[in-house]
């Protein structure tokens, strides 16, 4: 890319520690995602929205964990935003995704969600 | 979370007994997580009702839904379109959950499908065991993390019985003294002072249904 | 300019019939032990505890609900019920795609000539035809990616790159046993060409699903594990 994406707000050193600890398991297992959606039904969520592909369970874990490996963690408050939407209005951590290949999907959902939390990043609910 | 098992076939049947159209309605709450009220078990359930109707022949409309949470009133509104068109309401929720939902539709009968048992934790796949009783009044501080409540087969505030037998209960051998346990945790921290004092016994103001209120929103709901 | 007798394509043809179908061997069954150990080195053994029933353990099913395997319902309710037409056309696709190779019969009279050994081998008239299964199938998966909204969504350049590589020897292979283009040589050498690239992506590249799925799926604890599953990640 010719431009670089400001980081401002983000502390990508700590992000990158999160992400290396799980490297080699994540990194493999989105490799070994093939992108045949056959993990589509198995999310209720998709289900019971007009099968929307945002709630399709790959797209949820391609758009924030495979984002955070593809940026190796150089990733700004807009990515985090747009990740924190997807992992957790689109995704209960039920458990229940069905993957052909075996990928432990609520896992990477659940690093996604470490790392958004570890920059401060998670749904706000209303306060008084 | 929450963990519950599945109700004998033959008492969902005889719930279903006289009601034409039925929506299974499954939870992807604490159920789902146990696998037993997700929509892969509403599917299961009505694969397993349609196979007896066809035996029986008796004709009958069954359809499922899961929603996100049946003890959220949010995520029942998805189900307000749907309703008109059904006779009864099966739910996989937990006991909470069936409630809200018989609350939420009153004119609709609404039967359970599951057997809420425990508040528990995944010790495997499909195995859960009970840790917390919801008693409402949590002394885990104290007892280095091990519940008296639960685990002790008295609910036993100060101490063991005078029944341990072989570091076991007196109600089994297969069930390790809680007490025991509690003194060795408690030992290993050097921590014994904290049983040495008297803890007055539990005020089973349980008996009537209890609502929580989280403290950030205790001004919301203050009169 | 015939282009088969230039030096050069002399040259490539002898390369890509000689030294490198050894690498693309060498490379493929290295990179896949490779890659059956690292997985397993990512997971690790969990023995499956035994329980009996007994106070304090947990509540027995009463005898009657305990019922025998329903291997129907079972099916039923697995992707083969959810998906039945992806189910059949991705089982056919990945059955063939690993069995076609050993058993057309060009490649048992290689095997032959070069190390007097051979696997039993299919007519050619079958070959043909599951040939022509095998470019349905990519046929079908190539449609999806192209007008299915919930596979556009998640595709990426690389996708179509992969499906093509696996396309690419049983689309050579059918021209070249048929015949269609002149230029005979320079189909075949891509059809090895496309063979060797492929062998050697398996281990390295999106491919490597073949080896995480049986490796993981049959190991892994998980709902969907196949077998009992006695490690965890």
């Amino acid at each position: 890319m010719f431009w670089k994406q400001s980081t401002t707000g983000v502390n990508t050193k700590e992000v990158k520690a999160i992400l290396d600890e799980k490297k080699a398991k994540m990194k493999l297992s989105l490799k070994a995602c093939a992108h045949c959606t056959l993990c589509a039904e198995s999310c209720f969520l998709f289900m019971g929205r007009n099968k929307d592909p945002k709630y399709m369970p790959s797209y949820k874990f391609l758009n924030s964990v495979g984002v955070l490996y593809k940026k190796k963690g150089k990733v700004d408050r807009l990515d985090l935003g747009e990740m924190r939407d997807l992992i957790w209005e689109r995704c209960v951590l039920c458990t229940r995704c069905y993957c052909p290949v075996g990928i432990d999907i609520p896992d990477m959902i659940a690093l996604a969600r470490r790392v958004c939390r570890s920059q401060g990043v998670y749904p706000q609910y209303e306060r008084d | 979370m929450v963990k519950a098992e599945r109700k004998p076939i033959e008492e969902i049947k005889d719930a279903i007994n006289g009601y034409e159209k039925v929506l299974v309605t499954g939870c992807g709450g604490c159920v789902s997580v146990c696998l037993v009220g997700g929509q892969r078990e509403v599917n299961e359930l009505n694969a397993q009702l349609n196979i007896y109707l066809k035996n029986e022949n008796i004709e009958k409309q069954l359809d499922g839904y899961t929603v996100e949470r049946q003890c959220n009133d949010q995520f029942l509104e998805e189900l307000e379109p749907k309703i008109d068109n059904y006779d009864c309401l099966l739910s996989m929720a937990c006991g909470a959950g069936v409630q809200n939902l018989a609350k939420r539709f009153p004119k609709i009968p609404v039967f359970p499908v599951v057997n809420t048992v425990s508040i528990g934790i995944d010790k495997d796949i499909g195995m859960y065991e009970e840790r917390c009783r919801a008693c409402g009044h949590c002394v885990l501080g104290y007892t280095g993390g091990i519940c008296p409540v639960t685990r002790c087969s008295k609910g036993l505030f100060n101490g063991p019985c005078g029944g341990t037998n072989n570091e076991c209960c007196e109600v089994s051998q297969e069930i390790p003294c809680a007490w025991l346990d509690i003194f060795n945790r408690l030992k290993a921290q050097d921590r014994l002072d904290d049983i040495k004092k008297i803890y007055v016994p539990m005020e089973w103001h349980n008996q009537t249904p209890r609502t929580i209120i989280q403290e950030p929103y205790e001004k919301r709901y203050s009169v | 300019m015939d282009s088969s007798n230039s030096f050069f394509w002399t040259f490539a043809y002898d390369f890509i019939r000689g030294p490198m179908v050894w690498a693309a061997f060498i490379v493929f069954f290295a990179g896949t032990l490779f890659q059956v150990f690292r997985l397993l080195s990512f997971t690790k053994e969990q023995p499956i505890s035994k329980l009996t029933p007994g106070p304090g353990r947990f509540i027995p099913k009463k005898a009657d609900d305990k019922g025998k395997k329903d291997w129907v319902m079972w099916l039923k309710l697995s992707i083969a019920g959810v998906n039945p037409f992806m189910t059949i056309v991705s089982t056919i696709f990945h059955v063939l795609l690993i069995v076609m190779p050993i058993f057309v019969l060009g490649h048992n009279i290689l095997l032959d000539n070069s190390f007097g050994v051979s696997f039993f081998s299919l007519s050619e008239s079958v070959s043909d035809f599951l040939t022509i299964i095998v470019i349905l199938c990519v046929a079908v998966f190539l449609y999806r990616r192209l007008f299915l909204d919930r596979v556009k969504a998640i595709t990426t350049w690389s996708d179509y790159l992969f499906l093509s590589l696996a396309a690419a020897p049983f689309v050579t292979g059918f021209f070249a046993y048929h015949q269609v283009f002149e230029n005979y040589r320079l189909i075949i050498s891509l059809h090895i060409l496309s063979g060797e690239l492929m062998l050697m992506a398996v281990p390295f590249t999106k491919f490597v699903h073949m080896i995480y799925s049986v490796i993981i799926r049959l190991t892994v604890v998980s709902e969907y594990s196949l077998g009992r599953g006695n490690r965890t990640w």
